[in-house]
Formats: C-alpha cells, structure tokens, sequence
C-alpha cells in the first residue's frame, strides 16, 4: 500500500471568524474548570486477585506513565458502580456515564452537553477508535442519549475533522461570503417548523423523538449563525491532524489503532482549544474487545504472529503470573491505555491558557467499564481524574471514597463545572468533595 | 429508582376483565430484561420455575424477588422494582390476561430511514449513485452487481463485465499485464462467465493495485478493449488496451450516506432496522444537510417540489407544504424536502379510525411496503395504487404484498435480512490473519457475503422456498471467487454431505472465529440467539479465566475448562458443546481434519434446544446434523418468524405483539414468501393505537 503522509488542516489561517468569539464565554469564575474529557478504555485492570496478590493499578506499575501528572490527578479507592450486573461487561458500559441501573438514564456527558455546553458549536463531540469495530453498537457505546439508548461515536478521524472545522474552513472560501450559510439555515428552518407541527399534532407519540431531532436542528442552526467570520482564541492555532493512511480500507486495521486515537485525541484537544466544543468522550474500542493489540507496532505490545486480544488478555488467570501469556500482556495493554492517556494530558499541558495551561483548567476523567477482568466486579473502579479543573478541584491525592456512587463523582465533577445538579444516577447522595 | 408513577400506571392497567395491558406496564418491561431469560417469555418457566398463574401472594412474590433475585446475583431488583415485577406476575402472567381472543393494535411510530433505505431511495429517485440493480451493468464500472444490489468493488480487485449483445460466445477471459497477457483461458485467462438470466458476461478478481493495462478475449481468439473501461491507450499495433487503475489509499466512495452514523443494534437484535433506538442527534442533522445539499445540486429537476415532492414524501403535499417549498425555491426546496421529517421518517402514524385507533393511511401502507420488501421507497405505480384507495384494506395490501414479492429487487431485501439474520455481514470486518490466510482477502470476502446473500434468494425465490432449506439444503451459490476459496465449482455447487445450509457458509463461520483461532463459544451463542432466539443470563461475578492459549492443544481441549469449573459450566454447557460441533472448520471457514497436529473432534451436543431448561437435547456430529435439528425443532421455526418480524417491523418484540406473532405463526407453515406476505396481513399491521 502507498504510505502517503496526508495532514488534514484549515485553508488558511485566518479561517476562523469572529461570530465563534460569541461562544468563548469569559470564564464565570476562576474557580471553575472550563471544560471535561472523558477517556474510556475497554474491559477493566489487574484488580485484586483471586489469590490475594494486590492490584497493580498504582503509581508505581500501571499508572507510571502518569508520573509527570501525578500532582494534578486524583486517584480513587472505593468508587462503586453499584451492584447492578456486577460480573457483566454490557452491565458495566451501561452504568458507566448513566450511573442508572440499565443505562435508563441519560449519561453525564449529555447532560453536560445540555447545560455548560449547549452554546456551544458542538455542544458534546463524541470520537471513537474502532468503536464501531464489526457492527458494534448498542451497549457497547457508552454516550446515552436518551435512557436505554445509546449513540454512536464518531470513529472517523478524517470526518471528524471534517465535521469539527470544515464550517470554519468555509468561510474564506468564497462562496457568497457565509460557505452556503444562509441556504443551509433556510433549509433548517423549514425542517424545524415541521418537526415542530408533527409534535404539536403527535402529543405523546414518539415525542422523545422528535424533541431530540428538534433540538439537534436548533444545534445546527446556532452553530452556523454563530460561525460567519474573524477571530480564534490565541489557545487555537491552525488545527492540524496527522491521517496519514487512515481511510475506509484501514480504518478498521488493529495496527492503525495506535494512529486512529492518536488522531482524535489531537483532534478533541483542537475542538476544545478553538472553543468548539467543551464536553468530549474518547471511546478507545469498547467492552469485550477483540482489538489485536498485539499488532501495535513499535510497542512493547507488539509481537509477531501471534494475535492477543483485549478481551483474551483481560481474562488473565487466577493469579498475577507474570509467566502466564494473557496476564503479562494484560498488564502492558493497561499501562499502554494509561500512556495514551498521558498523551492526552500532556498535549492539553502544552497549550498555554490564562496564565497556565489547559490542563489546569481542565478536568479530564480515565475510566473503563468493570474493574478486574477476571471478576468483572462493578467495585473499586478504576478512575483517575486529571486537570487542575481551574481551581475547583484539589489533586495530587489518592481519595477513599468509602464505596461511594460513581454518580456523585459525576456531581461533583459537574459542579467544577458549573453544573449545579445535586445528584446524578439513581444511587446518588451528594457530590464527593474534589 | 423512581417507579412512583409507574405504580399508578400499573394499577391502571390490570383491570376486572383479566385484560391487561402489556404495551404500558412497567413491571413487563422489567420482567422482559431481567427475568425471561431464566422464567420463559410468558412465565413458562426454563432455567428458573414457571410463574405462570402464581399461587403466591402479591407480597411473598416482592419479598422473594427482592431477597433471592436473579438468582446469581441478588439484590438486584428492590423496592419499587420488586413490587412493580410481582404485580406483574399476578396480574399479568396468568392464563387469562395471556389469551389472545383478538390482536391488538400496534404502536404508531416513525420509523428513521436505516442508511441502506437512504441510499436505495436516493438511487431511485435521482439515479444517483448506484444501488439496486438487476444486471451487472446497471452498476458503475467500479461497483459490484451482488444479489440486486451495487456494491464498491473491494479497492484492489475488479468486476469486468461483457455485454455480447445476444451474440452467442463460447468463451470470454481477461488478459492484461496482472497476469502475462494469456491467449487462453487455460494459460491463465481470467475467465467470466455467463448469466442466461441477465445475458451479460461477468467476473470479479482481485488483480491488485497499480495502473493495469488489459483487453477482453472472445473465444480465445478476439482480442478487444472493455466497452465500459473509463480510458483507453494505443496498444501500439493499431488496436486500444484499456486502463485501469485500482488504488486501496484514499479511496474515493460516491457513497451518498457515507458520513451517516451507524445504526444502533442492541443486544439480542441483529438488525439495523431498531426504530426505537434510530434517534436523531446533530452528528445525524450535520449529515443528512451536506448529503441533502450534495444531492440538489446534482439534481435535475426544474419545478423540483411539483416534480418530486410527492416522490420524496411519498404521499401528496399539502398546499401549505406546497406553497412553503416553493417559496424556497429550486434547489434550496429541493435541499429542504430531503431534511424534511416527512422523507428521513417513514411515517406509520395512521388517520384516526372512528372507533378509538388508527389506520394506517394508504400511503403509509404504499410506504411499509415497499421498504419492507423492496428496502426502498413506492415507486410511481404503488403510490398510484394508494391514490386509488387500493391499499385500505387486507385484500389490496395482500394483492400488492404478493406483486412485490415477486418483483427482483426483492431478492436483494432477502439476502439483506439472511446477511444480517447470520452475522455473515461482519466478513468483510472481521480479522484474520494475513499471514495464516492470504486468500482472505477483500475480495474473498465480499464474494463469500454475496454467496449468502445469493444462496438466501435463491432458496426463497427458486428453490423450494422454505426456512428448512435455508439451513438444510446441500447446495450453495458461488461466484468465481468464493467458489475457487472453497474449492468448489462456480454457479450452484453441490455439498458433499459436510456442509449443509446457512450456518456452514464461511461468512458466517469466519464472522464467528477470531483471527488465528476458532471461537465455539461465538459460534454456540450464534445458535442460541439468532437461530433459536435463547438469550442467556449474563455471567456470574467472579466470572473467572479464559483457556489459556496452549499451543500444541486443540481449541476444544483449551475450552473444556469452562464445562469442568461449575461457576462456567451453568452456561457454557449450553454454548460450547454447541460450538464444538463447528470444529472442523478453522478459522475462515474452510474445512479442516486436524489442529496442531491433532484429529480434530467435532462431536456436538445441544442441550435444551426447545428452551433452556426444558431438558430437550440431543447430540450431533456434523453441522449438518446440527442444522437439521434446528430446522425440526419448534424453536427453530419460530425463533425465524421473531426475527423476519424483527428485521422487518424493527421493533424487538414484547408481550404487547405476542397475539400478532401468534397470528403470524399460526398462519404459517415453514414458506418464507409467505411469512412475508403474513407479516403485513396480521390485523396490527394496518391499525394502530
């Protein structure tokens, strides 16, 4: 196959126009964090074995690679999803961002989408890599946008990319001025005018429908007022992604992985940093995985001729037998996940914002769907929570939370935000004190 | 959780008469996702005892259910859940509110466009970009005529196709640089073959990338440049060879609902068709404006809402609606008809009836139907036929049933639901390794994708049309290329008594199979849930390890752990002892005697195969034994009827439709053609509530 290097970028650099300033709120207070990055990686950790052997999930085996963060995060003891299909992959995603027995609940980046985010262009971007691997859907995704159901994450990166900058791009390429703006808002008109009668004329029947379309037309609509043209925040720069051989024939490729996340793990720090957008998920794979990540090249995970799943591996055995294929291959793959994470911090670490940087002004969750991958067990989750989160949170702790919800992880995260629910989920007591 | 209302709703919906009412009661809901997988779907019992007409009070069956419940995991179901699951099992799960004396009607809905449906209406109403198609060259030169339906050629192979013109040849084959230019199609020719149904001259094979310079050979004595080649070049002796350059980078697709998102499959629902899981969210708006504008400016309509609005929304415009679009004018109109809810949903929204429900309007009806059988929108006749009120009731429905399903496109709709029903769609996904497997390659897989899809019609539309011969027949239909995987002659191919049917078609087998290794335990749960529609409880916690990968054992010795440790063995009895029956064939589906050296054992027992718990069983020693048992069974028979109506209606069924899926059922007697034709004839098809 030609190798091609291929770098997505903007037209020109004064593409971004001066309307998006509408959206780059002054921050409210210095001690809220500004935005939320929730990176989830699939089918759990090294937990506690079954023969007694510690969890390997401290800073000094799985999390090493967090060491240069390690002051700004917060890891967690005693977080618990509930007892609720406890032992189940599918029981675990479901309960992950909804904190809801079921996933019968919206999940915490939707609400925040509709909350701090929803002036926003992109109100929630929502990527994947290989997420969508072999018709995989439903209750391997994670982002509940309505109870009991889930949508999809974008594994794209070159339409990600597309979708997230293509309408700044068009502003300086001539066409009439506003990138065929005011066609697409006369079109959004009509088609909202008429989801509005078939509601009005429908009552209860299939409202929910309708009032998710609705407002994903009005999204679209704000989105296309808003971008007319001038001004990006100086955090932004000329957005730029590295797809080099990612088309429809790789997209799926398990070597191309380690690219793919990469790409939109760029991709999502550019949208945060050109104010796109303030609420972002990354789904890497996703539960039960049969991701081959022993074909990363260029890792320690790498290994000729012999497949090693995600799955496969996190089914380790009884002990922690670094002699046993599955168990020493589960533990590099984690700590591989906790890089990719680290990579993530250290890109938004390396954008200066108000005096610091992103980072400090970010939160920016680690989660994944079971603790251990032998017993599936929904108990002690392994959470890190990263960002200075502008002052609102406190890091550089290990937190007991004495078996707490998840959910009022979510609450507390929300408030950093600005969000100022009381309870998330249907187990919730209160938001942790971060 | 918060189930206060739903109390109230409950105690509403159990009334005097022993009716109750399914369709709204949250303790039905509940029992459906956490209790009928171990007590069967009405009670019966399987797994866990029958609670069918419970001889226990209300307030036992709370207590038991919050204390002991599910039992592998208690705890699970308290309080308001609890008591919300008892009420439901006295009021609901008796014999009387379970009668069907009538058939209810069904829901009114919208029902999202699925990509596929976007994509065949667009090609049908623009011509656009390629889909449907009855012959090889109704495609573009890149596309793939597979079943009726065009596909991209896999990027590094080519579909050559020959139109004679009715001139009778016995031979065609391509020569070109891929393969030494030979005069015959015994030195290497690349040999297509004939289709008397279509007249044309087609072949599909994987030359690989580059630029190509080629001609096609007529008899092994006429040498001329393809017809439908895009470019041509001097051959240097007076005549043209022509062009073709295959690139697998960047490659470019005029895919008009490439950057939709994906359909939402959830668990235990193989289709793309959910209706209540298609929502719309802005990702979904983003794409359907540029492919709407993309679309109109390609158009070529003048009065573009009196040319198509009616097409587009498939019902006559309101004069509002008329007046609205006009006023848009042109293109922008045309842009906003395809954003309208009136074209993304197909409406089954019906007109009030005049005694409380609704009927679905003829349109509505023209509507299901066609993208039921057709998977596209009512084309001009069918839309007449509503005009003139033909569709209003059961006797038009089931005259127009009938002409459709016997129109070609619908062939393509069964291989559709037959890919889908399988799993036999993720071949073109799933991972192999390339090292242990070269030839499956894209190519290799999209032709064994289209041999299921051409095997499913060809069983329903030439054979003898019955779900039996979906799993049992001892043939399949093979093109070239899948027939050179297999080592099986091309066109239809006898078995020679190892494979039988369905389930031992590589698409499935590979889907079903890791990368290196097989999977009894996928291919077990393919039985289970898609063939016999058993869901199994979910793990344990604790759930414990998987084999160890031992390099010189077999993959039943490595799985027989999960039947000697009795956490797993609760259910993997049910998986792998059906799995195993599949050992003999690897990995990509080819068959196999031996692993790593060792005979292989393909010894299958299937326990329960009428429901878990029902201590029906019986062993096998071949897929084929295997496909026959299902096909014979009653589980089998109807698990099919549950997924057409799946695939079909795209609703995963409830208790509220039980009396539809009986009447449906018991109209039936194992003809697919006419399980189609009775799913739209069931009374909840035409009225709603």
């Amino acid at each position: 196959m030609i190798s091609r290097r291929r770098l997505l970028q903007l037209g020109g650099a004064a593409a971004i126009s001066a309307p998006l300033a509408r959206y780059l709120r002054a921050n409210p207070s210095p001690t809220l964090a500004k935005r939320l990055i929730i990176f989830y990686f699939p089918d759990g950790i090294a937990g506690v074995s079954q023969t007694g052997q510690p969890s390997l999930w401290t800073p000094a085996d799985s999390l090493a690679p967090l060491a240069p963060y390690l002051s700004q995060c917060i890891l967690f003891k005693g977080l618990s999803m509930g007892p609720t299909d406890s032992g189940s992959h599918p029981g675990g995603a479901k309960k992950l961002l909804t904190a809801t027995d079921g996933g019968n609940g919206i999940s915490i980046d939707q609400r925040l989408a509709s909350t701090i985010g929803h002036a926003d262009p992109f109100p929630l971007l929502y990527l994947g890599a290989q997420a969508n691997a072999n018709n995989a859907s439903g209750d391997m995704h994670i982002s509940y946008v309505q109870p009991g159901f889930t949508t999809p994450p974008e594994d794209d990166p070159v339409a990600a990319f597309n979708r997230v900058f293509g309408g700044m791009g068009s502003t300086t390429s001539g066409s009439g001025g506003d990138g065929g703006g005011s066609a697409k808002l006369s079109i959004l008109d009509r088609s909202r005018e008429e989801l509005q009668a078939l509601e009005a004329k429908l009552g209860t029947v299939e409202k929910a429908k309708l009032d998710l379309h609705l407002e994903a037309v009005r999204e679209v609509e704000m989105r296309i007022q808003a971008l007319g043209g001038g001004g990006a925040p100086a955090t932004c720069g000329q957005p730029a992604i590295d797809a080099t051989g990612i088309d429809a024939a790789t997209l799926y490729a398990p070597e191309m992985f380690p690219k793919i996340l990469r790409a939109q793990t760029d991709l999502m720090v550019q949208a945060m940093a050109c104010g796109m957008t303030r609420v972002g998920v990354i789904q890497a794979a996703h539960h039960t995985s049969d991701l081959i990540m022993s074909r990363f090249m260029g890792t320690d995970l790498y290994e000729q001729g012999f497949d090693m799943r995600s799955h496969q591996a996190s089914h380790y055995g009884a002990a922690h037998d670094l002699s046993h294929h599955e168990y020493a291959d589960y533990v590099k793959q984690v700590r591989w996940w906790v890089e990719q994470y680290a990579y993530l911090l250290s890109q938004l670490a390396a954008r200066p914002e108000d005096g610091g940087t992103m980072l400090d002004h970010s939160l920016v969750l680690l989660c994944t769907e079971i603790c251990d991958g032998n017993t599936h067990l929904h108990d002690d989750m392994p959470f890190v929570l990263a960002g200075g989160g502008g002052g609102a949170i406190h890091t550089g702790r290990t937190m007991d939370v004495g078996y707490r919800r998840h959910g009022d992880l979510f609450v507390a995260i929300a408030n950093a935000l600005g969000d100022g629910m009381t309870s998330f989920g249907d187990a919730s007591s209160g938001p942790l004190a971060l | 959780m918060k189930w206060a209302l739903a109390v109230l709703l409950v105690a509403c919906s159990s009334s005097g008469d022993g009716t109750y009412d399914f369709a709204s009661s949250k303790g039905a809901a509940l029992y459906q996702d956490q209790c009928q997988v171990c007590h069967g779907e009405t009670g019966e019992g399987g797994l866990g005892p029958a609670l069918r007409d419970s001889k226990r009070s209300q307030g036992d069956l709370t207590t038991i259910i919050a204390m002991r419940m599910p039992a592998n995991n208690p705890g699970q179901c308290t309080g308001d859940c609890a008591s919300e699951l008892a009420d439901f099992i006295k009021h609901g799960l008796t014999t009387k509110a379970l009668r069907c004396d009538a058939v209810p009607p069904g829901p009114r809905r919208l029902r999202l466009l699925t990509r596929r449906e976007y994509r065949a209406t667009i090609h049908d109403l623009f011509g656009m970009p390629a889909l449907m198609c009855a012959r090889a060259t109704d495609c573009g030169f890149r596309d793939t005529c597979t079943s009726g339906a065009c596909e991209a050629t896999p990027c590094d192979a080519q579909t050559f196709v020959y139109d004679p013109h009715g001139q009778t040849l016995h031979s065609v084959h391509v020569a070109g640089d891929f393969n030494h230019w030979p005069m015959t199609i015994a030195a290497g020719g690349l040999p297509l073959t004939y289709d008397a149904s279509t007249g044309l001259w087609s072949g599909t094979f994987a030359i690989g990338e580059g630029a190509h310079l080629y001609k096609l050979v007529l008899d092994e004595t006429t040498w001329i440049a393809d017809p439908r080649a895009p470019a041509q070049q001097s051959d240097g002796y007076g005549g043209q060879n022509s062009v073709l350059t295959l690139s697998c980078t960047g490659a470019t697709t005029n895919d008009v609902a490439a950057n939709f998102p994906v359909e939402t499959r959830n668990a235990s629902f193989p289709f793309d068709t959910d209706s209540a899981a298609a929502l719309v969210t802005s990702a979904h708006v983003d794409a359907y404006l540029d492919a709407a504008q993309a679309i109109a400016a390609k158009a070529t309509c003048g009065d573009c809402v009196a040319e198509l609005g009616e097409k587009l929304f498939r019902r006559p415009l309101t004069d509002d609606e008329k007046q609205q679009y006009t006023a848009l004018g042109g293109k922008t109109a045309l842009a906003a008809m395809l954003m309208s809810p009136s074209f993304l949903y197909r409406s089954e929204l019906g007109a009030p009836d005049g005694h409380g429900h609704y009927q679905l309007t003829p349109y509505e009806v023209a509507t299901a139907l066609s993208y039921t059988f057709l998977g596209t929108t009512p084309g001009d006749d069918l839309l007449a036929a509503a005009a003139h009120g033909e569709l209003a009731d059961a006797k038009g429905i089931e005259m127009w049933a009938r002409m459709l399903i016997a129109d070609p496109r619908a062939r393509a709709q069964v291989g559709e639901f037959a890919a889908q029903w399988t799993g036999a769609i993720n071949v073109t996904t799933a991972d192999k390794r390339a090292d242990l497997y070269p030839d499956f390659n894209a190519a290799t897989r999209q032709s064994l994708l289209a041999e299921t899809r051409a095997f499913a019609a060809d069983v329903v539309f030439d054979g003898d049309g019955t779900y039996a011969s979906l799993l049992t027949a001892n043939y399949t239909v093979l093109d070239p290329v899948a027939a050179k995987f297999y080592g099986l002659p091309p066109g239809h191919a006898m078995y020679d008594g190892t494979r039988a049917g369905i389930l031992s078609h590589a698409s499935v087998l590979a889907s079903m199979a890791h990368s290196d290794q097989t999977s009894p335990v996928k291919r077990g749960l393919l039985v289970r849930r898609n063939f016999l529609c058993e869901d199994l409880p979910p793990p344990p916690p604790q759930g414990g390890n998987l084999p160890a990968v031992d390099p010189n054992a077999t993959t039943r010795e490595r799985f027989s752990q999960h039947s000697s440790a009795p956490l797993c063995h609760s259910c993997h009895e049910y998986i792998d002892g059906v799995g195993f029956g599949f050992e003999h064939f690897d990995p990509v589906g080819r068959w196999r005697d031996t692993e790593n050296g060792k005979p292989v054992d393909a010894s299958g027992n299937i326990e329960d195969i009428e429901r878990l718990g029902t201590d029906t069983q019986g062993s096998f020693q071949s897929v084929p034994e295997l496909a026959s048992a299902i096909a014979t069974s009653q589980a089998g028979p109807a698990c099919f009827v549950r997924q057409y109506l799946r695939f079909s209606r795209g609703q995963r069924e409830t208790l509220a439709d039980r009396c539809a899926r009986g009447w449906v059922q018991a109209k039936w007697a194992g003809d697919v053609r006419e399980l189609m034709v009775q799913s739209v004839l069931s009374p909840d098809f035409l009225e709603r509530r």
